[in-house]
């Protein structure tokens, strides 16, 4: 529904003189290409970024590309050899089951507690709610490196402050205790890292769409009785909903895809019990030089992706359209 | 309803929040004025002895070519492949390039090193290279890259700690120095920081000495076929002796490497450590050390379990390769020419205390108390597997993450060993 066709349908209907109306035709042409041609930088940059490095990536994944090959710039064809050798890993499959309970977790964890903190901030007076969203607006501006960083030092088996505090406080002994020896423990570091950076947009974001609630629709629900839970379950919550779809489809995309929190917080050497898939590809490709099996693996990793994510983006296309 | 903004600017944040930042990149514009030389040395050559080798090198060369300027970048020994790699992907790979000797030779078979075979003659103390480091730079009969130092590691000690529990020389067998270790340990009970011996859970060098000394050795090529064998009953031994070490006397990180682990023992805490030569003057650098921990150093050959011998030590050392895209080879070859001159390497060896790349100058440290054990370890080496795959079980991290394993407790020997034997072959049969 572009605003071309429109004009000339009014120019029609306004019953011009022919020549003013073929004058009305050429300009509508005009305003039809003038899009597209406002389009072609961003399809370019599109193409340039996204589609040729794509391109490589399903190229390479169906080669056998090593260092040899990476100096020469080619490989050789070996069609499906990549995915048949990473299919039949039982590895592979034990890091995919251990990506996707990581994601479920970690989106679950953002979503609860942005949930909490935007109903918080509704419920506010003025200076506190300042006062929190410069505090969310701050963890989102540190970059990632530092904020790993930091978390690291937090958590230093030796001299980090968090076990220092839990050990003054009487509540467990944890002198010399290293959370990254066992990879649970890991990993609830390594999830509290990510949800705790992933809160403050997903947390802002729900609570702008918490405050386009129209007040008079909690009002009268309350005065029919309702309770709390059920004024957000009822009548807040469906409202809000494609803002939950979005951020939660976000979220899915981000988690599935961690590198950082893993690859900075264990110094750039994770043992296996902390590959996720996208660190098994940088390992396959980058640490053993075995660029097809890492591209391979990147692949069957965005075709994942792709079938999770379907399913929110086909719901949210609905709401979109359903909004319309 | 404004929820569509909302959607929409959530999109939009998270879409330029999601945008990578692009990395500035300096393209060599000055290239038309001079001919940058650029030199990848590793973080070793960052300390005060080393550093003014370096300098004094690159002040000869560029007395030598005044239309070249040498540019010296620093790499670190966790992630210089990964940038190499990119950088010959990339086709903007530096001229001179510092590897590992067990680093070498997939570069070699792959191409990416330039054939200097023919410039062998040119080489200072061509004829006298250290015989190990040849070999490193040798593949297929064509020599690829000059021999440039080699370190040997010893156990560097707190000669106050292990004195006053007695031990006035130095160990004959690896169970002597365990128990005088436990008795360092009993005394500083009270500092819940303090290891008799620091040995951080990766450090793969120190531990596969273990392995070697009990007969054991990580991969055999048997029937034209690599096995890993770090769970054949001797190298178990070796590794269940290592725990038991490990778990008496150290306390520092089980999942951690060695990197900088002279400043951890310039911090008081230490009472021993397992090191290269050089680590010595970092220990006691006023800037990055303890000065005042320098009378109080002493040092010994790893003992072995059986009296009287050493532990064999990782014959560990490096070499300088020029890339095969390189366009300045000429400049290259004289730039390495000039670096690994005797004079050169003398001030490398005696003032930096690593092993000399030619026997002609092994004898300066002989005679000094700081060097001596070391060159005496040397006496008693192993070296990785020599397959062309090697290196990537060393970035795959197969040996440091077993060893983490092992100390941790997370897996047991058996178990730890079973998986990195397995791990081993699969990586040095793949092609």
């Amino acid at each position: 529904m572009s605003v071309a066709p429109r004009a000339a349908t009014s120019a029609a209907d306004l019953g011009l003189s022919d020549r003013r109306r073929s004058r009305g035709l050429r300009a509508g042409i005009r305003d039809n290409v003038t899009p597209y041609l406002l389009l072609l930088p961003t399809i370019a940059v599109l193409v340039g970024v996204l589609a040729w490095p794509l391109y490589w990536l399903g190229r390479i994944s169906f080669e056998h590309f090593g260092l040899e090959e990476l100096i020469a710039h080619k490989g050789t064809w070996t069609g499906l050899d990549n995915y048949r050798e990473i299919l039949g890993n039982r590895e592979f499959w034990h890091i995919v089951l251990r990506t996707v309970v990581f994601t479920v977790v970690n989106v679950g964890l953002t979503m609860l507690f942005s949930t909490l903190i935007a109903l918080l901030l509704v419920r506010m007076g003025r200076f506190m709610r300042v006062a929190l969203l410069v505090g969310l607006v701050w963890v989102w501006a540190t970059p990632v490196v530092v904020a790993i960083t930091i978390w690291q030092w937090m958590v230093d088996f030796q001299f980090g402050v968090f076990n220092w505090a839990i050990t003054k406080l009487h509540i467990a002994n944890l002198v010399h205790y290293n959370w990254f020896d066992n990879s649970l423990t890991g990993f609830a570091v390594i999830t509290a890292v990510v949800v705790w950076g992933a809160i403050p947009f997903a947390a802002i974001t729900i609570y702008a769409g918490l405050s386009q609630v129209p007040q008079e629709l909690v009002e009268a629900a309350e005065v029919d009785g309702a309770r709390p839970w059920q004024v957000f379950r009822r009548v807040t919550f469906p409202l809000v909903k494609p803002i939950f779809v979005i951020i939660t489809s976000l979220s899915i995309i981000w988690d599935f895809q961690v590198f950082n929190q893993v690859w900075i917080m264990l110094e750039n050497r994770p043992s296996p019990d902390y590959y996720l898939l996208s660190v098994f590809a940088f390992v396959s490709s980058f640490r053993v030089s075995q660029y097809g099996l890492g591209a391979a693996i990147s692949v069957v990793m965005v075709l994942l992706m792709l079938s999770v994510s379907f399913v929110y983006v086909r719901q949210m296309i609905q709401i979109s359209e359903v909004d319309q | 309803m404004n929820l569509r903004y909302v959607v929409a600017a959530a999109l939009a944040v998270a879409v330029a929040a999601g945008a990578p930042t692009a990395g500035a990149r300096t393209d060599g514009a000055d290239a038309a004025k001079a001919t940058t030389l650029t030199v990848w040395l590793m973080t070793d050559a960052q300390g005060p002895d080393w550093a003014a080798v370096v300098s004094a090198a690159n002040r000869a060369f560029e007395a030598a070519h005044p239309d070249a300027n040498v540019k010296v970048e620093i790499q670190t020994w966790g992630d210089h492949l990964t940038k190499l790699d990119a950088a010959l992907a990339g086709g903007r790979a530096p001229d001179v390039i510092e590897l590992g000797n067990t680093e070498t030779t997939k570069y070699m078979a792959a191409g990416a090193l330039a054939n200097i075979t023919s410039s062998k003659a040119r080489f200072p103390n061509n004829k006298t290279w250290l015989k190990a480091l040849t070999g490193s730079c040798t593949y297929q009969a064509r020599l690829f890259c000059v021999p440039y130092y080699a370190g040997a590691r010893a156990v560097i000690y707190r000669k106050d700690h292990y004195g006053a529990v007695g031990m006035r020389k130095a160990p004959t067998t690896l169970d002597q120095f365990v128990s005088y270790g436990k008795k360092v340990m009993a005394r500083h009970k009270g500092d819940s920081n303090y290891s008799a011996l620091y040995f951080p859970g990766k450090y793969w060098y120190a531990g596969m000495a273990f392995v070697y000394d009990y007969g054991g050795a990580i991969a055999r090529f048997k029937k034209g076929k690599w096995v890993g064998t770090l769970n054949s009953p001797q190298a178990i031994a070796g590794l269940t002796k290592l725990k038991a070490t490990v778990r008496a006397l150290s306390r520092a990180n089980r999942s951690g490497t060695e990197a900088n682990q002279w400043t951890v023992f310039s911090q008081g805490h230490v009472g021993a450590d397992i090191a290269n030569g050089w680590e010595w003057g970092l220990i006691s650098d006023p800037k990055i050390g303890d000065p005042a921990l320098a009378p109080v150093l002493g040092a010994f050959p790893m003992p072995s379990h059986k009296k009287g011998k050493f532990m064999p030590t990782f014959l560990g050392g490096s070499d300088l390769a020029i890339p095969a895209s390189s366009s300045n080879r000429a400049l290259a070859v004289d730039w390495i020419r000039a670096y690994t001159a005797t004079p050169m390497m003398r001030q490398l060896t005696s003032a930096a205390g690593v092993i000399p790349n030619t026997t002609s100058l092994v004898g300066i440290n002989a005679s000094k108390p700081t060097l001596a054990p070391f060159a005496r370890a040397a006496t008693s080496s192993w070296f990785v597997p020599t397959a062309p795959n090697w290196v990537n079980v060393e970035n795959a991290q197969v040996l440091q993450n077993m060893l983490a394993e092992i100390f941790t407790g997370r897996r047991t020997i058996k178990s730890a060993a079973d998986r990195a034997s397995a791990q081993i072959t699969q990586i040095l049969n793949s092609r």
